[in-house]
């Protein structure tokens, strides 16, 4: 394996269910995605713009995809803990990908860990277009 | 779950509701917070004070945000109560385990609260007009329900221009309504009293009919070239409040809209609802002029110290950074215009809605008007850009009973396609979100 290279998409899928599947609730499991939040690294050099902000999410949250070495490259932002978990979780299995993989990744762990069902809907509505977000960056570079 | 918090008896609750740091959290389904009767209690609604948070929402694994975001402290008691002890007991233990250090639980409130009629309980007002998706499974599947006497009802699926939200999946039994039937495609206001009567003659309706409307909320993207596509539950209110303006007399909204529906685990269909025409709407239209107000009303009402108009819009547009729409140009406020801070933006009522798209608790409405001045003792016309999150607070005002409210139709679009008029941009002073003033 290259030194560029990285596990894939789905194994990285299955350590995050895994470390999930270990949480005896769904208190537990908030936890655990604070925790993600915390360590997620935001850029501090104004990504907090109209374009990249998603719409109509709960909290205020902003991604940006750029395509460098023809990789997709990720950075996020959210006041919302949370949020920031979750965007945690999408970018370790996503960024710096190459854009048909990002394109093409079947987000199960989504479901697996349950939380696409145990998001309240207005969140799992945001969670959706923040995945839309990042595949629709993808598909114009693939 | 066994339930290990101390339990209140209903004598120590009434003497408890003395304490002012006292705090009571209801985790029934709101329908039944709101006044529905889902056990047959005597008396319908609330304990007098207590917030809303249904156990259904413990499953979120965001539940804990919701707590906070209602200001649950856990620095003062809580008492939590419900229909049974399982959720009590269930929703008691969460907030031990996420810090509450004074946790107690009731578990008479239907044998020991709703039977004594001296003791204090609350309900929307028009609880009846905000109906839950079991209710409307009983009127589908019996033909009858509680708190409906009539013989004939028509349930709606709204959507805008989007008819194959309804092709994907609609409760059984339900027309299509396009919002565009009842708006005006070039003013986007209501249509005129002889289109109206025409078209709810079509869809079945008079003004005797019971009406039961509900969209479904598919992630509005303000990008999209027609975001009012994926707002289908705005656009029933919208509907609803054009249908109580024309003169029906008994409109109701599915509380939740379509998520409401599927989070009960009810099935939707592709076959298409049959309409059944009627002959004749039965009344004049509009049978409720005053639920509209126009241009020089609303002119009059900024005028009046006796009045508001209550701008149901986001931040961005009351302060004129954006229009909010990708066919208005101008941006701004009206000047003299109420802040009624929709949420994020022209296609999303977040501070009028619950998580999962119930209506927020209707304390929590009057409260967040209260701040702004928008009162039960004035007229207050609710507007945005062109009716629809103007709709949905109006409803919810109406839910409250207040007497004069109504919604300025054609809100900014009308307003600032007339050069005349006067716009205002900037953060006013003092700011409405906090009262600060400027320094």
């Amino acid at each position: 394996m290259s030194s560029g290279e990285r596990i894939s998409p789905a194994a990285v899928q299955d350590e995050i269910i895994a470390e999930m599947s270990g949480l005896e609730d769904w208190l537990a499991k908030y936890e655990y995605l604070v925790a993600r939040g915390r360590e997620l690294r935001t850029p501090g050099d104004g990504i907090r713009t109209e374009e990249n902000a998603i719409a109509g999410c709960q909290s205020s949250v902003w991604i940006r995809a750029e395509l460098r070495d023809g990789r997709v490259r990720l950075a996020a932002d959210s006041d919302a803990m949370i949020t920031r978990g979750i965007i945690a979780l999408l970018l370790r299995v996503l960024d710096g990908r190459a854009p048909g993989v990002v394109a093409g990744t079947e987000l199960y762990f989504l479901d697996r860990t349950g939380l696409r069902t145990h998001l309240s809907p207005a969140r799992a509505n945001g969670l959706a277009a923040m995945v839309r977000k990042i595949r629709t960056y993808a598909e114009e570079w693939t | 779950m066994a339930d290990a918090t101390t339990r209140v008896s209903t004598d120590e609750l009434r003497g408890l509701l003395d304490d002012p740091r006292l705090q009571l959290v209801d985790v029934r389904p709101i329908d039944a917070y709101n006044g529905w009767r889902l056990r047959g209690e005597a008396r319908g609604g609330h304990i007098g004070g207590a917030r809303t948070l249904p156990a259904k929402w413990a499953d979120y694994v965001d539940w804990i945000e919701i707590v906070r975001a209602k200001g649950i402290d856990p620095g003062r008691p809580l008492v939590v109560y419900g229909y049974d002890s399982e959720d009590t007991g269930r929703v008691a233990e969460l907030f031990g385990r996420a810090g509450y250090g004074d946790v107690r639980t009731y578990h008479e409130f239907v044998d020991g609260w709703c039977a004594d009629a001296t003791l204090p309980m609350d309900r929307l007002p028009r609880y009846t007009q905000l109906v839950s998706p079991g209710w409307l499974k009983q009127l589908l599947t019996t033909g009858t329900a509680p708190e409906y006497s009539g013989d004939r009802f028509v349930l709606c699926h709204a959507h805008y221009r989007n008819r194959g939200d309804y092709e994907k999946g609609h409760i059984p039994g339900a027309v299509d309504l396009d919002t565009n039937f009842l708006e005006s495609p070039e003013t986007w206001n209501r249509r005129s009293p002889a289109e109206l009567e025409k078209v709810l003659e079509a869809l079945g309706i008079a003004e005797d009919t019971t009406v039961v409307l509900y969209g479904r909320f598919s992630f509005p993207d303000n990008l999209d070239p027609y975001p009012g596509s994926a707002a289908g539950h705005l656009g029933a209110f919208r509907c609803a409040f054009i249908m109580l303006y024309a003169g029906v007399k008994d409109v109701r909204i599915l509380n939740g809209g379509l998520q409401s529906w599927l989070d009960a685990g009810f099935e939707v269909t592709t076959d298409e609802g049959a309409r059944h025409p009627v002959e004749e709407f039965g009344a004049q239209v509009p049978g409720a002029p005053e639920l509209a107000v126009d241009l020089p009303e609303a002119k009059a009402i900024l005028a009046s110290d006796d009045a508001n108009l209550v701008s149901v819009r986001s931040w961005p547009e009351y302060i004129g950074e954006v229009s909010g729409y990708n066919y208005i140009e101008k941006k701004g406020r009206i000047p003299g215009s109420v802040y009624g801070d929709c949420g994020s933006d022209a296609y999303h009522m977040e501070n009028y809605r619950n998580l999962d798209h119930t209506t927020r608790e209707y304390h929590e409405i009057e409260a967040s008007w209260r701040r702004v001045g928008v009162t039960p003792d004035k007229h207050n016309a609710f507007y945005c850009g062109t009716g629809w999150r103007g709709s949905e607070a109006f409803f919810n005002a109406w839910l409250l009973g207040w007497p004069r409210v109504s919604v300025y139709d054609g809100g900014w679009f009308e307003w600032s396609n007339d050069p005349g008029n006067p716009i205002e941009t900037g953060v006013p002073d003092p700011d409405p979100r906090t009262g600060a003033t400027a320094v």
